[in-house]
């Protein structure tokens, strides 16, 4: 059984009142929903906020999933609307020192989840630790519209002509915003470490 | 930058959509285009710094839950004698609503619905002749009732004074009969006595009246002019 079909089943079962489904369902994604949270909100807290949102968004349309397209992009439009209704509720303010300081957070939470993992290099959970602040302070950066672009073109995998049909745009627009934000990101990595 | 086809060219690059003659035609305009070129190697640079994003692991957070209403519950078994209780509600405010009327007489159990039907004047004059019958019926039989009782008390009565009479004249038959004849004689003639001595002092009483009466009169007629 595929990922796809598994979702369905689990769809399914979650419809006729199944709290185990629906949990499964939830765990399945959640991981996707809050990388993709984090780096539209920039910080831990908003993620979380957001991700929340997301799943109440996702348990309250789940009737109307009707399996015309896979779950996991119908879950990511959800995501995409619900991404933009709390930015315009909360404006992201993510500078590089607040960036790493919530990157260190959650390294530290990172390392009591990884006690079980004890060989696990300090120096890569270092590396992550300021690889992904950097990205995490360079989007945050980026108006909305072009986050939301490169968010759903490089992290997403979605084609331009999916994006121009999420976002209501043309794809010539979605195009010319995905080169702006990358020129911009370019910018601001050489900004930080004369890349 | 210089050449106009930059943005879309870079975008386009990345695009999986493309196809794979797009992609060529793209790729032989970089290979031609130098701006197009640098701007094509500073995106794929930059694409590559954002795909060193490392997955986050999800903090601990509260799942969202299917509300308790959803969730299945035991199906409730009912059983037809819960609903007794409701259906003989149902019968009784029906019954009401109905102005039911259950009435019972010789010919069994009648049940009307609505109000009594109203009665014309015959209907109730041979009801009245119907109960004045057994009204009469009744009298009768009560008569006969009461006229046996007091035939049988009667001869109760004759028994007992026959049997005093025969204790205090003794048990000769025919001078007893004629004694007992004796004793109601004398009793009769002791009535008589009392009734006439009554009669006269009742008329010595309206004499006496009579008297007065007349004293009064010629007392008035003798004090007037």
């Amino acid at each position: 059984m595929s990922l796809a079909e598994q979702d369905e089943a689990l769809i399914r079962a979650a419809n006729e009142g199944s709290a185990r489904a629906w949990d499964q369902l939830v765990r399945r994604h959640e991981t996707q929903v809050y990388n993709f949270s984090l780096r539209l909100t920039g910080n831990p807290t908003d993620a979380l906020d957001l991700m929340q949102e997301v799943f109440l968004g996702v348990y309250r349309n789940l009737h109307r999933f009707r399996g015309e397209s896979q779950f996991s992009t119908w879950l990511f439009r959800i995501a995409h609307n619900k991404a933009i209704d709390m930015a315009r509720r909360r404006p992201v303010s993510t500078s590089l020192e607040s960036a790493l300081e919530e990157a260190g957070d959650q390294i530290e939470a990172r390392w009591q989840q990884l006690d079980e993992v004890p060989e696990q290099d300090p120096q890569v959970l270092l590396d992550e630790r300021q690889r992904n602040a950097l990205i995490l302070s360079q989007m945050g950066a980026l108006p909305l519209e072009q986050r939301l672009v490169v968010e759903l073109k490089v992290f997403q995998s979605l084609t331009f002509e999916e994006i121009a049909e999420l976002q209501d745009i043309s794809a010539n627009t979605a195009k010319t915003r995905f080169y702006t934000a990358l020129r911009r990101l370019k910018a601001l990595m050489e900004q930080d470490h004369g890349m | 930058m210089a050449c106009e086809r930059t943005a879309t060219l870079v975008a386009d690059h990345f695009d999986e959509a493309l196809s794979l003659l797009q992609r060529e035609a793209l790729e032989r305009h970089a290979l031609e285009c130098p701006d197009c070129a640098h701007a094509l190697a500073q995106a794929h640079q930059t694409h590559a710094h954002l795909l060193g994003w490392q997955q986050q692991a999800v903090p601990a957070w509260a799942r969202p839950r299917l509300p308790a209403a959803q969730e299945k519950q035991p199906r409730l078994r009912w059983h037809w004698w819960q609903w007794a209780p409701l259906t003989l509600s149902c019968v009784l405010a029906l019954a009401v609503v109905l102005n039911v009327q259950v009435s019972t007489d010789s010919q069994g159990v009648a049940i009307r619905f609505g109000a009594a039907p109203t009665l014309d004047t015959a209907q109730l004059e041979a009801r009245l002749a119907a109960f004045e019958a057994q009204q009469q019926v009744a009298l009768q039989t009560l008569t006969q009732t009461l006229m046996q009782q007091q035939a049988t008390d009667n001869a109760r009565l004759m028994e007992a004074v026959i049997d005093s009479v025969v204790e205090q004249f003794g048990d000769s038959t025919t001078r007893s009969l004629e004694q007992v004849v004796a004793y109601f004689e004398s009793l009769r003639e002791q009535d008589l006595q009392l009734l006439q001595a009554s009669y006269q002092q009742l008329a010595d009483s309206d004499y006496a009246t009579i008297r007065s009466v007349e004293q009064l009169a010629s007392l008035v007629q003798g004090g007037q002019p």
